[in-house]
C-alpha cells in the first residue's frame, strides 16, 4: 500500500485496471455488438427472407401452420416479423429454451434455415463470458463492481478533469494515451456510470437475494405477485375439453393499439376450451423494459382477461434502470447512440491498458531491469495483445464461421463457438511468440481484413445485412488506419508508441 | 424526427464548442491569439444555450422520457469528436458549426 489517499487510489486504478481490463474488454466489446444482435442474427442466417408482411397475416399463417403440424402441443410460441427481426419463428414448448421452425411470412411454409448462434451469443458472452450462467453472472458482476471502483479512483486521481476537459496532445507517446484515455473517460463518464451500475441491477436479486428473503421467507413467487406480475391460473379442468380458437387478427390489432409494436404471442392450451392468447409488446416501446409483459385474451372468446399490469414505484424504477442498459428504446438513432458510446468505452478500457505498458516500456522492455521484472512486463504485453486485438479477432472470426461453416454441419452452433474461443487461444499464442508491435499489426490488419471482407460472402439481400457489412466496412479502415499507425511509428529504443491513438479515437 | 435528432447532436456540438472556445488555451489553440474577455463569456454563454437548445430539440424527437438520456450521449460524443479534431484540424472544428444555418435553412423550407 502507499502512503497517501491520492497514491492509494491510483494504486488500485492500476492493477485492478490491469488484472480486471482484460475480461472488462471483452464485456465491453461483446455488449456494443449485442445492441446490433438482431441485425448480426438476421445477417448470419442469410436464409430468412426480407419480407414486408403485416404482422396479422404473419399470425395467420404461424397458427395455420401449426394447426396443420402441432394440433396437439401444450404451448405454441409465435415470434412475429418486426422491424428488426423480419423473420417468423414458431415453436412449441418453452420460447426461452429455443429451437422452433422458420417460416417464410410471405407463404406460411417452413424454410431451411442454418443452425447459427447468431448475434445472441454477443448477448450472452456479455454477461455470462459463456460460463455456465449464474456463475457467469456473478463473475461479470464482479467484474462490474471492478469497473465502477476503477471508475471512481479514476475520477479521483484526475486532478485536472476540468482544466484539461477538451484536451488532447497527440504524438507525444505517453502523454497522449493518458490525454486519451481521460478525455474518452470523462467526456463519456456519464454513459460509462450508467451503463456499469444498471448492468449491476440487472440481476440485482441474484446478488443481494437477502431483501426477498426476508420479506417474502424466500418466496420469488410471492414477491413477483406483489410486484403486480400475478400470473393467472391456467384453466385445467378446460384445457381437456376441445375448443375453437378465436382469429388472433383482432386480437393483434387491440394489443397493439394498446401497447404500441408487437413483438409475438404465445398460445396456451390451443385449441381446448382453456386456450389462452398472450400477445407481448418490443420491447422498446418504452424505456422501462417491458419483457414478461403480455396481454391475456381468452382464446376461445377472445375475451381480455388481463392487460399488463402497472409497476408499482420501486418495480418501475428498477425496469427503468434495466432498459437503460438494454437500449431497446428510441430506435434507430439511439440504438446508434448506444453503439458509439460503447465503442468509445472500448477504445477507452484498451487506451488504459496500452498505457499501463507505455509507461512501464522505458524501464522493463529492455535488458537493463530484472529479469523477473521484465518477465511479468511481457505477460501484460502479450496479454494486452491477445485480450484486445486477440478478442476483435475472435468476433470477426464468429461472424465468418457462421457463413463459411458447411450448413450441413452437425452441432454447427457448437463449432462456431469452438471458432470463436480457438482463434482467440490462437491470437493469444500468436502475441506470445511474436515481438509485441509485430503482433499489434499482424492481429490489426488481420481483422481490418476480414471486417472488410465480410461483404465478400455474399447473401447481402436486404437494407439491414447491407448495413451489418457497411458497418463493418467502416470498422475494418479504421482498425486498418490503426494497424498501419502501429507499423509506422518509429520504433524508438525505448518503445515510444507515439502517435497510435490517433485512429484510436476516431 | 430524424430532423430533431439531427438538430439535438447539431446543438449539442456547438454548445461544447462553444465551452471550449471559451477557455484561454483553446481559444489560442484556433486562432494563435489571446481571447478578449468578453468574447469569452459570450462564447461560454452561447455554449450553455446551445445545450439547452439540444435538450429541447431531444426532447422534441424522443419525448420527455428517452430525450435527456439522448442529449447526455450527444454532448458525451459531440464533446469527443470535438477532442478529437481540434489538435489536427482546429478550424474545421470550430467551421462545422457553420451547419446549423444549414439545418435552419432546411428546417425552415425544406
Amino acid at each position: 500500500m502507499k502512503n497517501t489517499f491520492t497514491q492509494s487510489m491510483a494504486w488500485l486504478h492500476t492493477w485492478a485496471g490491469l488484472i480486471f481490463g482484460w475480461l472488462l474488454f471483452a464485456i465491453f466489446v461483446t455488449g456494443t455488438l449485442a445492441v446490433f444482435d438482431k441485425e448480426l442474427d438476421h445477417w448470419m442466417q442469410p436464409e430468412v427472407p426480407a419480407t414486408e408482411v403485416s404482422q396479422a397475416d404473419a399470425a395467420r399463417r404461424a397458427v395455420a401452420y401449426l394447426q396443420a403440424h402441432e394440433p396437439q402441443a401444450g404451448n405454441w410460441g409465435i415470434s412475429l416479423p418486426t422491424e428488426r427481426s423480419p423473420g417468423l419463428r414458431v415453436s412449441t414448448g418453452d420460447r426461452r429454451h429455443g429451437g422452433g421452425v422458420q417460416l417464410d411470412p410471405r407463404t406460411g411454409e417452413a424454410i431451411e434455415v442454418r443452425d447459427s448462434v447468431g448475434g445472441n451469443f454477443f448477448f450472452r458472452f456479455h454477461f455470462t463470458l459463456d460460463l455456465p450462467r449464474n456463475w457467469g453472472i456473478f463473475v461479470v458482476g464482479a467484474l462490474a463492481l471492478v469497473m465502477l471502483a476503477a471508475l471512481v479512483t479514476g475520477i479521483v486521481i484526475h486532478k485536472k478533469i476540468f482544466k484539461e476537459f477538451f484536451t488532447f496532445r497527440p504524438n507525444k507517446g505517453q502523454r497522449s494515451w493518458l490525454d486519451f484515455h481521460n478525455a474518452s473517460a470523462v467526456l463519456l463518464l456519464p454513459f460509462h456510470l450508467m451503463i456499469t451500475y444498471t448492468g449491476l441491477v440487472i440481476f440485482m436479486l441474484i446478488y443481494i437475494p437477502a431483501g426477498v428473503d426476508a420479506l417474502f421467507e424466500g418466496d420469488s413467487r410471492a414477491y413477483f405477485n406483489a410486484q403486480g406480475n400475478a400470473r393467472l391460473e391456467q384453466p385445467r379442468q378446460l384445457a381437456r375439453q376441445p375448443g375453437q380458437l378465436v382469429d388472433v387478427a383482432p386480437l393483434l390489432a387491440q394489443a397493439e393499439a394498446r401497447l404500441g409494436p408487437l413483438g409475438g404471442l404465445n398460445i396456451r392450451n390451443p385449441n381446448t376450451a382453456g386456450a389462452r392468447i398472450e400477445i407481448r409488446p418490443e420491447l422498446g416501446n418504452r424505456i422501462a423494459l417491458a419483457k414478461g409483459q403480455a396481454m391475456v385474451f381468452d382464446g376461445v372468446s377472445g375475451e381480455l382477461l388481463s392487460d399488463v399490469p402497472q409497476w408499482r414505484a420501486a418495480p418501475l424504477t428498477q425496469r427503468v434502470m434495466v432498459g437503460l442498459h438494454f437500449a431497446q428504446f428510441g430506435g434507430y438513432p439511439m440504438r446508434w447512440l448506444y453503439f458509439i458510446c460503447g465503442l468509445v468505452s472500448c477504445v477507452m478500457i484498451a487506451s488504459g491498458l496500452v498505457l499501463f505498458c507505455v509507461k512501464r516500456g522505458r524501464k522493463y522492455g529492455n535488458g537493463t531491469a530484472q529479469a523477473s521484472a521484465r518477465r511479468w512486463y511481457r505477460v501484460a504485453e502479450v496479454c494486452n495483445v491477445g485480450f484486445i486485438s486477440g478478442l476483435l479477432l475472435a468476433c470477426v472470426a464468429l461472424l465468418w464461421a457462421s457463413r463459411v461453416l458447411p450448413v450441413e454441419l452437425a452441432q454447427r452452433e457448437s463449432w462456431e463457438v469452438r471458432t470463436f474461443f480457438g482463434v482467440w487461444v490462437l491470437a493469444l499464442l500468436h502475441a506470445g511468440v511474436r515481438p509485441a508491435r509485430r503482433a499489434w499489426v499482424e492481429q490489426l490488419l488481420l481483422v481490418a481484413v476480414l471486417c472488410i471482407g465480410l461483404g465478400a460472402l455474399g447473401g447481402v439481400g436486404d437494407a439491414m445485412r447491407v448495413g451489418v457489412v457497411l458497418s463493418a466496412l467502416v470498422m475494418g479502415v479504421l482498425l486498418g488506419l490503426v494497424a498501419w499507425r502501429v507499423g509506422k511509428a518509429v520504433p524508438a529504443p525505448i518503445r515510444a508508441k507515439a502517435g497510435r491513438n490517433v485512429e484510436a479515437g476516431a | 424526427m430524424m430532423m430533431w435528432v439531427t438538430g439535438g447532436v447539431l446543438f449539442a456540438y456547438v454548445g461544447m464548442l462553444g465551452l471550449c472556445q471559451g477557455l484561454e488555451r483553446h481559444y489560442k489553440q484556433v486562432w494563435q491569439r489571446p481571447c478578449p474577455r468578453a468574447l469569452r463569456v459570450g462564447l461560454r454563454g452561447a455554449g450553455w444555450l446551445a445545450l439547452l437548445v439540444s435538450l429541447l430539440l431531444c426532447a422534441q424527437a424522443w419525448g420527455w422520457a428517452m430525450g435527456p438520456v439522448a442529449w447526455l450521449g450527444a454532448m458525451s460524443l459531440s464533446g469527443m469528436l470535438l477532442v478529437m479534431l481540434l489538435p489536427y484540424w482546429p478550424r474545421l472544428a470550430v467551421g462545422l458549426a457553420a451547419v446549423v444555418p444549414v439545418w435552419g435553412m432546411v428546417q425552415l423550407f425544406g
